[in-house]
């Protein structure tokens, strides 16, 4: 790794196809260009140039650092992410050294000022090994100018960091102190079509065939999937058209294909010429038509990959483009949404205890094929539409540069979440409670009378008679119940939970500030930050970027309702359930201590139909806890746990475990609230935490975001939080460095008997 | 007669040995150490307690004043607040048993003073950062306090046993 390496080479260098210096893309089109091959001029920022940027910027040690937390293992994939966007702020935030502001200012010489770029990455060894890594990383076209060009530059150099590239880090050999990335910059060629060609088919590698694709307009069209292209294949041998599908567009022409003849013939003569030149059958992105066919780029065509196992594609499959998303939320926001929410009120509507059994039993099947459905929208909408919140943190960030990476989740802020609407509910319950003294004390004492075994209907009747002004009371908390609590949590129905509510809500009374709904809003707010971004993009992209941020909302909003929605429909079987187990077991056709839960629909369904079936029995079901604690030997205990720094602060108080409903009534305020995630339906006990711990990582789940907003201090992604720490630990939580410290903050020290 | 045999000077004796003023090239070789080495283990001590844990550090140019930081909810920083006395070993081993005599090291001995946010934390602060900059958030983060501890001594250890000593003066 000498010094004498160059920073910078010119695609039409000859010889200079070193792969470890230019990347394999740059050094397959430096190849094309010296035989002969229209590509676009351009140059090279070699892997040198990547090496020098790093060291002088110290990030080696920042993405150590970042990768180091924890074992990529125990990563769920939003850490993942949440790394990769760190990765990415530090990379934008160092700025070029004089000496490779001048390497790329040498390089830009060959170039008129008005030249469109592309500057796209060309990483060593990205399309060997038998299979491509195209896509992994960024390419960015439409630069102009020499700052404009840095910045690409960096962009790209960070994709070598992006979360795809972590994702795939073992087939890659991602390393922080040995991968390297070099850049292509290249004249940007305006045509009327463009498309990619195989030299054979992907599909069949066997085929004599060659397979060509065309859109209108630019590559990057095609190969982001935004437009349907027109489709053929060609005998390799003769040239003949053997098959031709026209793309499905929204324009005029659709139905005229694209390319003529003598078009496909030179697309055909160009694929089996590079064959020839490399050897290998290429798979080739091309623009313009015979006559100006420039060769974009060529690499080995890689069998298709069964990913059928394969979590990570169907991830990065979560990546839409802008388009994609606008669509998406269209159908999200105005379709399913309004479906699931009126699917839900109907279901809740219904009075189950009045059907016979047949009814009941077609009831109970009805609810449970709807939650199969809505969970597959679940899987193929809701959860590719979150990805909306991660456009408009790229977005803003390459925009303001912001110093704090999740800056722009202050956009997100104001929306009428159904969760906030729900503590907002809570919090005036409370507020009832902390005004009047007589119906707190009221409800405490009954409380301890009916410990283990309160019924709603049973305790509001009773607290009607014992306390005045306690009717507004109770008609709030039946609205609160039936309006929000008709969820299920670790499938059980909050809604039969009114004894840990009452408790919550006991606690929410005394504590200095009894509404949970977040008012303490940290940061700058929603309206300040869109006005940076506006300011940082200008007027031409203001209505892009005011879509994004709509986008990002409406994701945000959505990624929360849609949880508590879907959560609603359970409790809906579950009430159905529990309405045909009563009925069963008071006929002797159902026995056991549990409670019907999804797994007995068969079961229950075939004893409403058939009188002769067999008994149900139902099994109470114990529990097991997923994870189990690192710490299992004698003498074994944590002293300090990392996670992720996801809400600043630092606070001290006594472990409170939430493994499931029956913890939720156990909250007492000023506990360090420890949970394996929160979720939607738990955000109401976050107002009386003094600090969060969690073991699901992420910057922007529901946990951190709305810790930041109470202003408490939250880590997250401590490895198996919920099991390592118990009930009554004395933590210092610090939000600032994602630290838990466990044990008193005065230690004890070693004082121990002297041996004699 | 001199035993050619015996090292001119007796290091390990530093009470009886004039070393104030050592040779220039103890204070380069001082300087090299800390220059290569990022990481150091500060020594506290508490309740006549010993307590050793490993730190970022960074020097000020001239030598006399050694910065670090901590988390405030740390034995170390409780420790370091109990009593201002406190010591770095600096080295470069390479874990391996044959390096014994290729190994250097220097014990820092001096006075740790927690520094305030404020022009001083600026200045001590920027030299770790400089130093550290993936440490930035750390450095600045409100949890964490920051120390400058003013150098009393060093004693630079080099082929096994070979011991120097540098008081760093006004001048120096």
């Amino acid at each position: 790794m000498g010094s004498n390496r160059p920073l910078l080479i010119p695609l039409d260098a000859p010889g200079q196809w070193d792969e470890q210096l230019v990347g394999g893309k740059a050094a397959k089109l430096a190849q094309l260009m010296c035989a002969g091959f229209e590509v676009p001029r351009g140059f090279c920022l070699t892997t040198r140039a990547y090496e020098v940027f790093v060291k002088e910027a110290g990030i080696t040690a920042a993405i150590r650092m970042e990768l180091g937390r924890k074992s990529m293992e125990d990563m769920r994939w939003e850490e993942i992410w949440d790394a990769a966007l760190r990765i990415r702020s530090t990379f934008l935030a160092q700025r070029l050294s004089g000496l490779l502001r001048e390497t790329v200012a040498e390089g830009l010489r060959g170039f008129d000022a008005s030249t469109l770029l592309a500057v796209r990455s060309s990483a060593i060894g990205e399309d060997s090994a038998g299979r491509s890594f195209a896509g992994l990383h960024e390419s960015i076209i439409g630069v102009r100018g020499q700052q404009a060009v840095e910045d690409a530059v960096r962009l790209v150099w960070a994709s070598l960091w992006s979360d795809a590239a972590l994702l795939y880090r073992r087939e890659l050999g991602l390393d922080p102190v040995h991968s390297r990335m070099a850049v292509l910059v290249q004249e940007m060629v305006n045509a009327d079509s463009s498309g990619v060609a195989f030299a054979r088919d992907p599909r069949n590698i066997n085929r004599e065939c060659v397979v060509i694709e065309s859109v209108p307009g630019p590559c990057g069209l095609l190969v982001d999937g935004l437009v349907d292209p027109d489709h053929w294949e060609l005998d390799r041998k003769t040239g003949c058209i053997i098959a031709w599908l026209p793309g499905q567009r929204d324009d005029m022409q659709q139905h005229a294909p694209l390319l003529e003849t003598r078009d496909l013939e030179q697309i055909l003569d160009t694929l089996l010429s590079v064959e020839q030149l490399f050897g290998w059958s290429p798979d080739m992105e091309w623009t313009g038509k015979s006559g100006s066919l420039t060769v974009l780029q060529a690499r080995p065509i890689t069998a298709a990959v069964s990913d059928e196992n394969e979590k990570r594609a169907w991830y990065l499959s979560l990546r839409l483009g802008d388009v994609r998303l606008k669509e998406l939320r269209t159908r999200v926001a105005e379709k399913l949404i309004p479906e699931l929410q009126a699917l839900g009120q109907a279901l809740a509507a219904e009075e189950l205890e009045l059907l016979a059994d047949l009814p009941l039993a077609d009831a109970i099947e009805a609810r449970a094929a709807a939650i199969a459905r809505w969970k597959k929208i679940y899987w193929d909408d809701f959860i590719p539409f979150a990805h909306g919140v991660r456009r408009l943190a790229t977005y803003y960030n390459d925009a303001v540069r912001a110093q704090d990476p999740y800056e722009f989740v202050g956009l997100l802020r104001n929306q009428p979440l159904v969760a906030t609407q729900r503590n907002d509910a809570i919090g005036n319950l409370a507020q009832q409670l902390a005004a009047n003294v007589m119906l707190r004390s009221a409800i405490e004492r009954l409380l301890a009378e009916y410990a283990g075994s309160l019924r709603w209907p049973t305790f509001r009747d009773a607290l009607m008679q014992i306390a005045d002004g306690a009717g507004e009371f109770v008609r709030g908390f039946d609205d609160m119940n039936d309006r929000f609590l008709d969820i299920t949590y670790d499938q059980e129905r909050l809604h039969d939970q009114s004894e840990s509510m009452l408790r919550n809500l006991i606690e929410l009374s005394q504590a200095p500030n009894p509404s949970c709904s977040n008012q303490q809003l940290a940061g700058d707010s929603a309206e300040l930050l869109r006005k940076r971004l506006l300011d940082a993009v200008g007027p031409q992209r203001r209505e892009e970027a005011l879509e994004v941020v709509e986008t990002g909302r409406v994701s945000w909003k959505l990624r929360d309702d849609d949880n508590l929605l879907v959560a609603r429909l359970e409790s809906q079987l579950l009430r159905a359930l529990d309405v045909a187990a009563k009925r069963l077991r008071e006929l002797g056709r159902l026995s056991g201590k549990g409670r019907p839960n999804d797994t007995h629909v068969d079961s229950i369904v075939r004893a409403l139909r058939e009188a002769s079936t067999a008994p149900v029995k139902l099994e109470a079901t114990a529990k097991v806890p997923a994870r189990q604690s690192s710490f299992t030997q004698p003498g074994e205990t944590p002293r300090q746990l990392i996670g992720q720094p996801a809400s600043p602060g630092v606070a001290t108080g006594t472990v409170r475990c939430i493994r499931g409903t029956g913890d939720l009534g156990k909250f007492r305020r000023g506990e360090v609230l420890v949970c394996d995630a929160i979720q939607p339906t738990m955000t109401h006990l976050v107002p009386l935490a003094s600090a969060i711990v969690e073991r699901r990582g992420g910057m922007l789940i529901h946990g951190a975001i709305i810790a930041r907003e109470l202003g408490i201090p939250c880590v997250n992604g401590v490895r198996n939080a919920a099991e390592t720490l118990k009930n009554g630990d004395l933590v210092t939580v610090d939000g600032h460095l994602g630290i838990v410290t466990v044990g008193a903050a005065e230690f004890d020290l070693e004082l121990g008997v002297k041996s004699t | 007669m001199n035993n050619p045999d015996e090292p001119l000077i007796d290091n390990n004796d530093m009470s009886e040995s004039p070393l104030s003023k050592a040779d220039p090239a103890v204070r380069e070789r001082i300087q090299s150490l800390v220059d290569k080495q990022p990481y150091a283990v500060l020594c506290v001590q508490g309740n006549n307690q010993p307590y050793g844990a490993l730190v970022a550090f960074a020097f000020s140019d001239d030598l006399r004043h050694a910065v670090f930081v901590t988390p405030v909810a740390t034995r170390k920083y409780r420790l370091l607040r109990e009593c201002e006395h406190v010591a770095f070993v600096i080295d470069n081993r390479s874990n391996k048993a044959d390096d014994l005599m290729d190994i250097e090291a220097v014990t820092i001995t001096g006075r740790s003073q927690m520094i305030e946010r404020g022009r001083e934390f600026e200045r001590c602060s920027g030299l770790l950062v400089t130093r550290h900059p993936y440490l930035k958030s750390f450095v600045n983060a409100a949890s964490c306090a920051l120390f400058r501890v003013d150098v009393v001594r060093f004693l630079h250890v080099a082929r096994f046993q070979e011991v120097s000593q540098w008081v760093p003066t006004a001048r120096s």
